[in-house]
């Protein structure tokens, strides 16, 4: 084995690397996934055919698995890698390592999270988590049930993950990306790829989950393209990331039943919501319902199958993300103070006004200034802030 | 026995529209039978049985020849029994019974009984005020409806009860004492705003309303005071002049909802048809001769359409234009008839299909994309004409008992005043801001003030007719607070009265 090489690609990956990972496990792991037939997800296997990690933490038995088989070229073709990575402003985490979501990382190498997971933006919180996913063809009852489980779930504080594509995928995302609970994707190719094209471009769904505080997840090489194999894949990590796996629409093939599968396999709940049975798009959720599990019939029955002490978590997890400036507002004191005690419910704009003692015009001005700016949302049910208005220390 | 062409005028009616009508009459060597031309209709027709009738049992000689009566122009559509008295006028001066000058000096109009008497006609009012508009000094008119006519300025209205009189007052033999009009009549005390605890984004839209004319639209669940708020809207309108009054009088005695007797109302309209409705009975319509619709029956006054969403699309599309031009043409195989229709439109209906949403004391258990095609009815060309929109929460009991009491309408009632002045004074009188010119409006406002919109506007996605109208409240904020010009903190205001969007799904 050549240092040389090796070491400089871990100075390289240095800066890519997420909080608490390993440059030179990472520069490691990376030299060897660049050489054709070597796999990470082979590398899982092989750990657990022989005597897992010997209670080693993942990083340092991965570690002992490949130091001895990289050498300069692997180096230097992963090296050629990073600016791709670097361009999409992704981290890079490695399984077990605590910017890698826990969750994902349960009880593994028997699961089978990757071992690698680039994000951009925030990764997943910790806090509770569902998964929405269904048909790319999705009807209109599809996405807007799907829209209204996120968006409830979202106002509840509970983060949204999917799959990124369009359809059911997108209309879960859009409606959760508001919210405080929040919105990831995790997507079925390279972060440098752009694929879905409509979802990737400037301004699309993507860059405004970024924009309001979500992430984008990889397992990939930054150019591997969306083939079905790999998009497979990808619905094991979304069903890794979730307390829950909701099945909102898909045909009898649908990825939305691998999903169903893997969460099943890690022992979380699977809901589905009950389908039209005329339309093909209801196969998937029908036949789940006739396997046995749960309808989602309301946003209720997603949020009854959270596990309890994650529902409870979710009151004092940090929603603003690191480093949310102190409370700039556009709104007079006295309105800002009743919506920060009433966050995250709404208030009606009749009680904003009632209680701060000014004119009804006042108020109403400074809420339309606050509205523009990005501050308040206004909703059927009043004016709610978008962000925690004091998020937990830490 | 005269051999000459008697002529008398009566006046017809195409909508509001006065139209002179020349009832020319003359005997010649015949049969005696009586010759209507002039396209008369079925009851003008059997005005002539009518008259004839009347003359003979009153005392009166029918001619014993032939008697071609015409009214001209010919083209013009005639309905109704208003021609009998003028035609018993002319057959009376083309048999010399009456001087032919005098008759051809006459404007009349009314209908006759068999025996002679002179009665008042549906729309009487309106024949009255087209008369003098048409240039009429005097006007021999029913006495029954004298005192109604009295308050037409302008014109002399010459009471008769039969044809004797009739025949005295052409022979210049009845003095007419001058008439007492009907006094007009303020009407029942209108309910307070005081009255309305809590609430003050809805008492703000109301004031907004009253004092630019903006259209209003209250949602929210049942029981949370829609109708109450628009009873206090019709309560802040100012009186109205008397010829504004007498113009709103002769629409309702047009539609038959006024009777020549009552008094002459001085506080605007209010209408709330129940649940509406035909479109014919909306904006006006109908068989025959339209008839105005309550969107007129409301003109100058407040128009309430409750559960906007439950009518008819159709029927809603039909208010559109009328609510754009402040009338309504009623296009007919021979005339194109407009009545007035400048109402403040006051729409309420639930937030969604079962009422609560954004209800906090009960849940919403409507699916999504229900809401989203109730809602998806109200968007569009008629949503955007409704400026001020307000979403309602109940009224909690405790607000009802505790809540102090808001500003009294007598107090709101002096801003609202003052600030329709200050528009009339800017634009022209008695015009709203709701009508204002585009472009002088946009002279009033600060770039700052139209780049704040623009960029509002942009954030909602909304129309270039939803820029001129949010600036048109924009501008009554303004004149609410005596200012001159318009600024971005008035178009902060104005831009808040849309409805939040619903969500969308992708
Ligand atoms: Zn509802």
């Amino acid at each position: 084995m050549s240092g040389v090489t090796l070491r400089r690609l871990t100075r390289e990956v240095e800066e890519l690397a997420a909080r608490g990972t390993e440059p030179a496990v990472l520069a490691a792991l990376l030299a060897w996934t660049v050489r054709p037939r070597r796999t990470l997800e082979g590398l899982r296997r092989a750990l657990v055919a022989h005597r897992g990690t010997d209670g080693r933490p993942p990083a340092q038995a991965l570690l002992a698995a490949v130091r001895d088989h990289v050498d300069d070229s692997d180096a230097a073709a992963a090296s050629r890698l990073l600016p791709r990575w670097r361009a999409r402003g992704c981290r890079l985490s490695v399984v077990g390592d605590p910017g890698y979501p826990a969750r994902l990382a349960e009880a593994w190498p028997m699961t089978d999270g990757p071992v690698l997971l680039a994000a951009a933006g925030a990764g997943p919180p910790p806090g509770p988590t569902v998964a929405i996913v269904g048909a790319r063809n999705a009807s209109s009852y599809g996405t807007g049930i799907a829209a209204w489980l996120a968006e409830v779930a979202s106002a509840a504080g509970v983060h949204v993950v999917s799959g990124g594509a369009v359809g059911i995928d997108a209309a879960a995302h859009r409606a959760a990306l508001e919210g405080p609970g929040g919105t990831s994707v995790v997507l079925g190719c390279g972060h440098d790829v752009g694929y879905p094209r409509g979802h990737a471009g400037a301004g699309g769904l993507f860059e405004r989950i970024l924009v309001a505080g979500g992430g984008l997840l990889s397992e990939q090489l930054p150019a591997v393209p969306p083939k079905a194999g790999i998009v497979r894949a990808r619905n094991r990590i979304v069903a890794g990331l979730a307390d829950v796996v909701v099945v909102v629409e898909g045909g009898p093939r649908s990825g939305a039943l691998l999903t169903a599968g893997a969460a099943a396999e890690r022992g979380r709940p699977v809901l589905a919501v009950p389908g039209d049975i005329r339309v093909p798009g209801s196969a998937a959720p029908n036949r789940l319902l006739a396997e046995g599990v749960g309808a989602c019939t309301d946003p209720a029955d997603l949020l009854e199958a959270l596990p309890s002490d994650r529902v409870a978590a979710a009151a004092t997890v940090p929603q603003a993300p690191a480093g949310a400036s102190l409370p700039v507002t556009l709104l007079p004191s006295e309105v800002h103070r009743q919506l920060a005690r009433a966050w995250p419910r709404a208030v009606p704009g009749d009680v904003l006004i009632d209680r701060s003692g000014l004119p009804a015009g006042t108020v109403l001005a400074a809420l339309t200034r606050a509205q523009m700016a990005g501050e308040v949302v206004e909703r059927a049910d009043g004016f709610v802030l978008r962000r925690d208005p004091e998020p937990a220390a830490g | 026995m005269g051999r000459g062409l008697a002529v008398v005028r009566g006046i017809a009616l195409v909508g509001l529209r006065p139209l002179e009508v020349r009832v020319e009459a003359t005997c010649s060597p015949g049969l005696p039978v009586l010759k209507l031309v002039g396209l008369p209709d079925a009851a003008v027709r059997e005005a002539g049985e009518r008259v004839r009738t009347a003359i003979q049992r009153h005392g009166l000689r029918w001619p014993g020849e032939r008697v071609v009566v015409n009214l001209a122009p010919a083209d013009l559509p005639k309905v109704g029994s208003s021609f009998d008295l003028p035609l018993a006028i002319a057959v009376l001066a083309a048999t010399g019974q009456v001087p032919m000058a005098a008759a051809s000096r006459t404007w009349a109009c009314g209908e006759l009984g068999l025996d002679g008497s002179v009665r008042a006609v549906t729309g009487q009012l309106p024949l009255v005020a087209g008369a003098r508009q048409l240039g009429a000094r005097e006007l021999l008119v029913p006495a029954g409806a004298a005192a109604e006519a009295a308050l037409v300025t302008g014109l002399t209205p010459v009471p008769v009860t039969d044809l004797t009189e009739v025949v005295a007052a052409l022979e210049g033999r009845r003095r007419v004492a001058p008439l007492e009009p009907v006094r007009p009549c303020p009407g029942p005390a209108a309910p307070d705003l005081a009255d309305v605890r809590g609430q003050p984004l809805a008492r703000r839209a109301v004031e907004l309303a009253a004092a630019g004319g903006h259209h209003l639209l209250l949602t929210g669940p049942p029981g949370c005071g829609k109708t109450m708020l628009a009873e206090r809207l019709h309560g802040l309108l100012p009186d109205l002049t008397t010829d504004e009054a007498i113009e709103v009088a002769a629409i309702h005695s047009l539609a038959g909802e006024r009777r020549p007797d009552d008094p002459l109302r001085i506080r605007p309209p209010l209408r709330a048809p129940h649940q509406v409705v035909s479109a014919a009975a909306l904006v006006g319509g109908g068989a025959g001769v339209p008839r105005p619709g309550e969107l007129s029956l409301a003109h100058r006054g407040v128009l309430v359409l409750d559960e906007l969403l439950e009518i008819p699309r159709a029927v809603l599309d039909a208010l559109r234009q009328p609510l754009e031009r402040g009338e309504v043409v009623l296009s007919r195989a021979r005339a194109r008839i407009s009545y007035p229709g400048a109402v403040l439109l006051v729409g309420a209906t639930n937030p969604c299909p079962c009422g609560h949403l954004g209800d906090p004391r009960r849940a919403c258990t409507c699916r999504p994309d229900r809401i989203e095609r109730y809602r998806a009815r109200l968007s569009g060309p008629l949503l955007d004409r409704l400026d001020l929109q307000v979403p309602l929460q109940p009224v909690a009991r405790a607000a009802l008992v505790d809540g102090s009491p808001g500003e009294a309408t007598a107090v709101v009632a002096a801003r609202v005043a003052a600030a329709r002045t200050a528009a009339a004074e800017r634009w022209e009188p008695g015009r709203l801001n709701r009508d204002a010119d585009a472009a002088l409006l946009r002279r009033t406002t600060t770039r700052p003030a139209l780049a704040r919109l623009a960029a509002a506007l942009t954030g909602l996605g909304a129309s270039a007719r939803a820029f001129d109208r949010m600036l048109r409240v924009a501008r009554t904020i303004a004149d609410l607070e005596g200012r001159e010009v318009v600024g971005p903190g008035h178009v902060d205001e104005a831009v808040a009265y849309r409805l939040p969007p619903v969500p969308v799904s992708a």
